[in-house]
């Protein structure tokens, strides 16, 4: 390839000018592309997100409620203790509700079966 | 009987160097002597200077004459000639197999997420290349050719491979003394750039600290050589070679799936050709040819393209501050004259000892990875504008 500048004091002062600037140049060129790179975690994140399920089609099964926030534990209690006597048609009375206790599986095994050693079996 | 002896004696001595022993070996001698002292001693860069200065050291050791009547010469220009361990040493340099090699290495073993990071501090990576033009006009003022004047105004872009390249394609005559000029002078950054960093700020200026900056993903890391191969190869065909062997050497290292390739690259592979490289480089220091004006010439260039970018790019640096709302330290602009990582630490340094707190090696490693692209770009101008093959 033949130089395309004058082999001179002038042509060096050319080249250096050329040189220098179109450096400046491309390096911030460079610099522009740069600034965008963190888009690339923009895209990356959209892609990875995880999709929205799909509306159901079918008609949804019933899901127990959360109680609501107002309820006191005693009332729900009672409630449960009701609705259980009234569906299972037991011989139960509610006597006392109080907050549960950790016992041991031992224990409250051999309670139930004492309470119920008695009963006609149905 | 005596004379006879002494004739046997006079006769051996003349099989041996000592005769040939001149003023410009011993000068070359104690060049390499304080190489290999400023590597032990202050640690510049020993990696490259132990084995330019051993290899000055011993091609100034002349031995008896090649052919009778002939010059002396080294036992290590005996390597060097053809045949030689050292000829083909020095033949990789010539035929530009090492350059690229060189860059695959510092590809694998660098982080561009500084440069990521900051995209504004890499205009510094242009700013601090003053030093080339400075001497190029002045190398064309002494009488060099302007292609020899261009590959001289490159060992500004203190890039030792990039500096080679654009030599063997411009002016391969003056290969050994450029080659020498650059890697010395980017092993002696940490004494040369500190006082023009000191002259050109206040102490308020080397003071600034600079706040950290964002967290660069794998996935940025991972583009940045694909799209920087990208832009080279389109742009810039004549360095293309060295700055696509960079870009692979990074790529092996941030895909996090080619471990021992990048660790083969960064490791082995370039230790292996740092000691090919800096014996190849030091074989050519001996005193004929380089006690010359126009390998000394060549030198006093370097040096001044060296003191102007320093300059250039802390200039550039105060200018950018004139428009930034949040202030840069402006001694990282002085790293923007490439030489990973010699010239961020010395930023760094020079930073630390004004300020203990302000710690810029991360800051200062953005220009300076930059400086490596504004070299190529400038190799690459002067490739096409000159009209190398």
């Amino acid at each position: 390839m033949a130089a395309i500048v004058p082999d001179t004091l002038q042509g060096a002062l050319i080249v250096s000018v050329i040189d220098f600037f179109l450096s400046f140049l491309i390096i911030s060129g460079i610099g522009v592309v740069l600034s965008f790179f963190p888009l690339l975690n923009r895209v990356a994140k959209f892609i990875n997100a995880p999709k929205a399920a799909p509306a159901p089609k079918s008609k949804a099964a019933p899901v127990a409620r959360k109680p609501a926030a107002g309820a006191a534990s005693d009332d729900i209690a009672a409630i449960a203790a009701a609705v259980f006597v009234a569906m299972d048609g037991a011989p139960y009375r509610i006597i006392n509700i109080e907050p549960s206790r950790s016992r041991s599986a031992w224990v409250v095994g051999g309670r139930i079966a004492q309470h119920s050693s008695h009963n006609r079996s149905r | 009987m005596f004379d006879q002896i002494l004739t046997f004696l006079q006769a051996l001595l003349a099989q041996t160097g000592a005769v040939n022993f001149s003023f410009g070996n011993l000068l070359m001698i104690i060049i390499g002597i304080v190489m290999i002292y400023l590597a032990i001693a202050k640690h510049y860069e020993p990696l490259l200077l132990i084995g330019i200065g051993f290899s000055c050291i011993v091609a100034n050791v002349p031995g008896p004459p090649d052919v009778p009547g002939g010059p002396a010469i080294s036992a290590l220009l005996y390597s060097v000639k053809d045949g030689g361990l050292f000829h083909y040493a020095y033949m990789g340099v010539e035929k530009l197999i090492i350059p690229p090699l060189i860059f695959l290495g510092v590809g694998a073993m660098t982080d561009f997420g500084p440069m990521i990071a900051n995209p504004k501090l890499v205009i510094l990576g242009a700013g601090a290349h003053l030093g080339i033009f400075v001497a190029l006009i002045l190398a064309k003022v002494l009488g060099f050719t302007l292609s020899e004047a261009g590959a001289i105004g490159l060992i500004g872009g203190a890039d030792g491979p990039m500096a080679i390249f654009v030599a063997v394609k411009l002016a391969p005559h003056l290969l050994g003394p450029i080659s020498v000029a650059a890697y010395s002078y980017m092993a002696l950054m940490p004494m040369i750039q500190p006082p023009i960093m000191h002259m050109l700020t206040t102490k308020a200026e080397r003071d600034i600290s600079m706040s950290d900056v964002r967290k660069v993903s794998k996935l940025e890391k991972i583009a940045f050589p694909l799209v920087i191969a990208i832009i080279v190869n389109l742009f810039f065909p004549p360095v293309a070679p060295l700055i696509t062997m960079l870009m692979l050497g990074n790529l092996l290292k941030e895909v996090g799936v080619t471990d021992r390739l990048s660790k083969t690259a960064a490791g082995g592979l370039m230790n292996i050709i740092i000691i090919i490289l800096t014996v190849a480089i030091g074989s050519t220091m001996s005193a004929e040819k380089f006690l010359t004006v126009q390998t000394l010439e060549i030198v006093g260039l370097g040096l001044l393209a060296f003191l102007f970018g320093t300059g250039s790019g802390v200039v550039t640096a105060k200018i950018m501050n004139l428009f930034l709302k949040v202030k840069i330290n402006p001694l990282i602009g002085s790293a923007g004259i490439a030489s990973v990582p010699i010239a961020a630490r010395v930023s760094h340094l020079v930073a630390f000892r004004a300020n203990p707190k302000n710690l810029l090696i991360y800051h200062a490693m953005g220009p300076n990875l930059a400086g490596v692209f504004g070299t190529a770009i400038s190799g690459g101008i002067l490739l096409a504008l000159l009209g190398a093959n």
